[in-house]
């Protein structure tokens, strides 16, 4: 009797490539970050007037860079409308650094 | 006549009305946005932080009619908390939002608000959460009840004064 064919092989796990599209996927996350770190950087260096180079990604938002309530939801007013997120005042009860804000917005806007 | 504890709860009560209208009155006097009045903070709250609204649609929340939320509206793009554009699909249309600085007053107000729900309810444990959310929802209700009741009485006496519509 003939075997009946599928036409759906399946594929053997290749490990290779699952670390491959794992390490790809990573790469574009890391760079969406890089953007939002950098735009961050804009609306930071904007709203205190400090250079790119003072700011780091372990920077605190409120204590070395002063930010009082006022300036923090301005951060948050923009980086809602470039992103076209929602930051609630519990995810900013989170936020101590610069990073937490990348991480913040970039988790947000997936 | 209440007896005096209930009197005390009565005075409690009344007190809280009055005193957090007072702070936030305060807070915005002394704050950023020392030319809003609170009624004009309430017309921003309406309209909310994030979507364009009809003018009709915040009117009916704000329980007011379209003729003084356009008087309101006026003066909030004059002090450039408010926009108004027209909807692009139908030009009929006129849509209201915050500009950045009425997003920004929103936000600092509705930072009270956390405040207070956060220094009320952090202590207590879900069960306590949940009695002291229904409690204050029963107060919400009787009172919103109340002031309907009001409101259609004056209505029906304003109708009856002008001599009613259907006569």
């Amino acid at each position: 009797m003939k075997p009946v064919e599928s036409d759906h092989a399946v594929s053997e796990p290749d490990p290779d490539a699952d670390r491959e599209r794992v390490s790809d996927l990573e790469d574009v996350a890391e760079r969406q970050k890089e953007r939002i770190y950098d735009s961050l950087m804009q609306m930071v260096t904007e709203l205190t007037g400090l250079s790119p180079t003072d700011i780091k990604p372990g920077t605190e938002i409120i204590a070395d860079l002063g930010f009082d309530s006022l300036q923090i939801y301005e951060l948050v007013v923009d980086l809602e409308s470039t992103y076209d997120i929602r930051l609630s005042d519990d995810d900013l009860d989170k936020v101590v650094t610069v990073q937490d804000v990348v991480d913040l917005v970039y988790f947000g806007s997936q | 006549m209440l007896n005096p504890s209930d009197q005390e709860f009565a005075k409690s009560l009344l007190r809280i009305f009055d005193n957090v209208l007072l702070t936030e009155e305060k807070a915005l006097s002394k704050g950023y946005f020392s030319n809003l009045s609170i009624a004009e903070l309430h017309t921003l709250e309406a309209i909310g932080p994030y979507d364009a609204r009809t003018m009709s649609e915040t009117a009916a929340r704000l329980g007011i009619t379209t003729g003084t939320l356009t008087v309101a509206i006026d003066r909030l793009v004059r002090k450039a908390y408010v926009e108004r554009y027209r909807d692009m699909k139908d030009r009929r249309v006129v849509r209201i939002r915050l500009t950045r600085q009425g997003k920004l007053a929103y936000r600092m107000h509705a930072k009270f608000h956390t405040l207070l729900v956060r220094r009320l309810l952090d202590p207590l444990d879900e069960s306590e959460k949940q009695r002291l959310v229904s409690l204050v929802k029963n107060i919400d209700e009787f009172i919103a009840e109340q002031y309907h009741k009001y409101s259609e009485e004056e209505n029906a006496i304003t109708a009856k004064d002008s001599g009613g519509l259907e006569s």
